[in-house]
């Protein structure tokens, strides 16, 4: 009850207030932004926090977070290209409402679809920060390698009716991970003697040239150029779930709510894997299966509220163990420290009025969310009308200047424009682009925490199966795998005619 | 700028010869600005570091700082943009260990050998720790332990070509004992490794293990320094305890080589006053970090036998292979 009443406070107080509505609104526009992710948005603000009262600084801080995490969704959507890494499962049915004349709902889905995630999220780590922080303490690296796993299974199913190109996209994705030091003994690998490629290549880097830059030359190669410029007169106008929408897409939403909470909790999992893993649940549960890669509402909803949902319970590690789970809490904690606060067990009971405060500040954010993304949306949408050469050229800018400006690197716009190639040839040869980034964003996981697991046992991999949670998830793997393997079979038995879009 | 407008009006207005002296140092730097450059982003170790040395240093050197963070290459980037600024004492570099290991593993144009060290401010503490319930209680029960059964005491490490993986592996080699060395991604995850069981001992720092510290979680069994931490009297070193082994990772200050001789003596003059500023000294006992001074000539030779030490662990542990 003392917690609720600082929460209060921090709410009717006018710099916390001032603090959520404006690292929201910065959120927003750095997520939208490709190659400003969340975290870069944060720490471009950090230096601005130093002077700030510590419960401002920290709500600033964390509404930037939350704010981001949504904003991504909105080039994902309109012109598909990921503003942040989480946003990247959104590509997929956002894109293709969009292309349908239906990007207004697919960015009221994914606005409303955030922001009940946010406040579920919120709601979450006010409760039960305690048992969601012994979450953390039961994945030991069999676990983390067993979700890898499981995430990365998700490919057969993501790649249903080209399940050979699907896993070679996959592999490549994982031999990209591979690059830069080795977690484990340190050595340098395929690096080829260059500093750049000491610390890995970019997760972002490849996302943007896969996901826009393909997109941009698959668009420039349209016939319909030769006809002349003219504005796009598809009808996009923002337009917000209903109720009973809501209510139909229930699951889809539970299913986000559920793994971005435990994604989250987990220290090293993150956005991007909870977005995908929701994805795939979502399909799977669903009542209309087939309609997902083909603008689903259920597709968009989903990855969206599990990486709202992240945002909030991702504060659990770090603020009961001070131990950030990714690049955007280390920020924050950065933030705590910089006030002489201590982020651990006893921060609850020594810095309450920050804790509880951070809580209300979140809350506002949220709220703000909301009526800043039904306020940004239409110019948004406006923006994205005007004539496709300009659009075009002004998306390609904004990626190649976005990049620029994560390290002034020279060789990250190489990196983006040669993924952008290679995206192009994938999809001329018909190779899924998900499974790739999967492959990606888990190459890494897998790979180290298996070699941990083995060390653990001086090279047993009895302990896979000895422990529990990796028993568990290792099971819902397989099961992913062989339903997907026995569908395969069949198919090859009757041959079947697949629609060639299937295999964006 | 307020501070020279105000020195002006003083050595115009008064001829007190205290007065004359303070301002006389602060009047030989010659810039106004000086830009601190760290590898590390905004937040990171070493960029709250400088952030809250200058503070501090402002004042006694009479200087406006400002801190930029040039990312990437592991710090490749940073190094190569020190050597090629100007070496008239208004660019530096916040050094720590990873600079000089940057340096032999990738082997960029640009190399620690093309800076000069300045001053040393400080060394890092690194202090073994077990979870609270654990049966260690010091650094030698481990290396008993470990005798008695090879391979299955688990020692949790941060990343593959740490200082703290380094005097680990040391300690095994000293001891003769085989113990599994766990690495791992930051020290945070080593934190959650010895707390869930993964590993049975873990290796940190103060600042980040502080939280669990005080709430009782884990036990500090052993430091790797040359005495006691001021902070946990009770804590014995390795030392004491036979194993002399000492980890020195430090925190200093270097620049563009050939720094004129003026403005290297201003920093080690205002780098003295500045570690025993009482507010400064503050900040930093509360994280243990222990004030080692070092003036540039003393500085190089560390920089130079640290560089060589270095690259011995990198050839003996196959991460580099010449």
């Amino acid at each position: 009850m003392e917690g609720l009443s600082y929460a209060l406070q921090a709410v009717t107080t006018m710099p916390v207030v001032a603090a959520a509505f404006g690292g929201v609104l910065w959120g927003i526009l750095g997520g939208a932004l490709p190659g400003i992710s969340p975290s870069i948005a944060m720490a471009l603000l950090l230096p601005f926090t130093y002077n700030l009262p510590p419960l401002v600084a920290v709500v600033l801080l964390a509404s930037v977070y939350v704010g981001a995490e949504y904003g991504g969704s909105i080039p994902a959507i309109l012109i598909r290209t990921p503003g942040t890494n989480a946003a990247a499962a959104t590509t997929i049915d956002g894109y293709a409402m969009h292309m349908k004349g239906r990007g207004g709902e697919a960015l009221g889905l994914s606005l409303v679809g955030g922001t009940i995630g946010g406040l579920f999220g919120l709601i979450l780590l006010a409760t039960l920060t305690e048992p969601l922080s012994s979450l953390a303490l039961l994945f030991t690296p069999p676990a983390y390698f067993a979700m890898g796993i499981l995430g990365i299974s998700v490919i057969a199913s993501l790649s249903e009716g080209a399940l050979l190109k699907g896993l070679i996209a996959g592999v490549l994705g994982m031999m990209i991970a591979t690059v830069g030091t080795d977690p484990i003994s340190g050595v340098s690998r395929f690096t080829f003697g260059n500093p750049n490629l000491l610390e890995g290549i970019h997760f972002i880097l490849i996302m943007l040239g896969i996901f826009a830059v393909s997109e941009l030359m698959v668009q420039a190669g349209e016939n319909r150029w030769r006809e002349g410029a003219k504005p796009d007169t598809g009808r996009a106008k923002l337009k917000l779930p209903t109720l009973p929408t809501l209510w139909r897409l229930r699951r889809a939403q539970g299913i986000g709510c559920v793994l971005g909470a435990v994604e989250g909790a987990i220290p090293g999992a993150g956005g991007s894997v909870a977005a995908f893993l929701s994805y795939n649940e979502a399909r799977r549960w669903s009542k209309e299966p087939e309609k997902f890669g083909h603008g689903s509402e259920e597709g968009v909803i989903a990855p969206e509220t599990a990486n709202n949902v992240v945002s909030a319970t991702a504060l659990v590690p770090t603020l009961s163990f001070g131990i950030p789970g990714s690049n955007s809490t280390a920020i924050l904690l950065g933030g705590f420290l910089i006030h002489g606060l201590q982020p651990g067990p006893l921060l609850f009971t020594s810095n309450p009025e920050i804790v509880y405060g951070l809580f209300g500040g979140l809350f506002t954010a949220n709220l703000m969310m909301l009526l800043l993304g039904i306020v940004i949306l239409g110019p948004c949408i406006w923006l994205v009308k005007r004539p496709k050469p300009y659009l075009m050229a002004a998306i390609f800018g904004l990626v190649v200047s976005g990049v620029y400006s994560i390290d002034h690197s020279l060789f990250d716009l190489w990196v983006v424009l040669a993924a952008g190639v290679v995206g192009y040839i994938m999809r001329v040869l018909g190779f899924p682009h998900l499974p790739l980034i999967l492959g990606l964003v888990l190459g890494y996981m897998i790979e180290s925490n298996y070699r941990r697991a083995l060390l653990m046992t001086n090279g047993d991999h009895i302990v896979f199966l000895q422990d529990g949670v990796s028993l568990t998830l290792l099971t819902c793997a397989a099961l992913i795998i062989g339903v997907a393997a026995v569908r395969e079979i069949r198919r090859w038995r009757k041959p079947l005619v697949i629609p060639a879009s299937q295999a964006h | 700028m307020r501070f020279s407008r105000m020195k002006t009006v003083l050595c115009v207005g008064l001829t007190a010869v205290g007065l004359l002296a303070q301002s006389a140092l602060a009047a030989e730097y010659p810039h106004k600005t000086v830009k601190l450059v760290t590898h590390s982003s905004p937040g990171g170790g070493t960029d709250v570091f400088l952030r809250e040395l200058v503070k501090h240093l402002s004042p006694i050197m009479g200087v406006n700082f400002a801190v930029e963070n040039v990312r990437g290459g592991a710090g490749a980037k940073a190094v190569a943009y020190l050597a090629n600024s100007p070496a008239d004492g208004s660019v530096f570099y916040g050094t720590t260990p990873s600079y000089i290991n940057t340096s032999l593993l990738s082997k960029p144009e640009k190399t620690y050998q093309d800076l000069d060290p300045v001053v040393n401010l400080f060394q890092d503490p690194q202090i073994v720790f077990v979870r609270a319930d654990s049966p260690y209680k010091n650094l030698k029960e481990v290396v008993e332990d470990a005798k008695k059964r090879p391979n299955q005491v688990r020692v949790a490490v941060s990343t593959p070509g740490s200082l703290d993986r380094q005097v680990m592996e040391q300690l095994k080699a000293e001891t003769g004992t085989e113990m599994t060395i766990i690495t791992h991604d930051g020290g945070g995850d080593v934190m959650l490794s010895v707390l869930n069981g993964t590993a049975n001992v873990g290796i940190g720092e103060v600042a980040e293990l502080r939280g669990q510290i005080d709430a009782g979680k884990i036990r500090l069994i052993t430091t790797y320094t040359n005495q006691r931490l001021k902070q946990f009297p009770d804590v014995p070193t390795a030392k004491e305890q036979g194993i002399n082994l000492v980890v020195r990772k430090f925190r200093g200050i270097a620049g563009p080589k050939g720094l004129p001789r003026d403005v290297v003596s201003a920093w080690e003059n205002s780098i003295q006053k500045v570690l025993e500023s009482p507010d400064f000294k503050a900040w930093y006992e509360k994280d243990a970090l222990v004030p080692d001074y070092m003036n540039q000539e003393e500085y190089k030779k560390f920089t130079a036998e640290f560089a060589e030490g270095q690259k011995d662990f990198f050839q003996k542990y196959g991460i580099t292979t010449d």
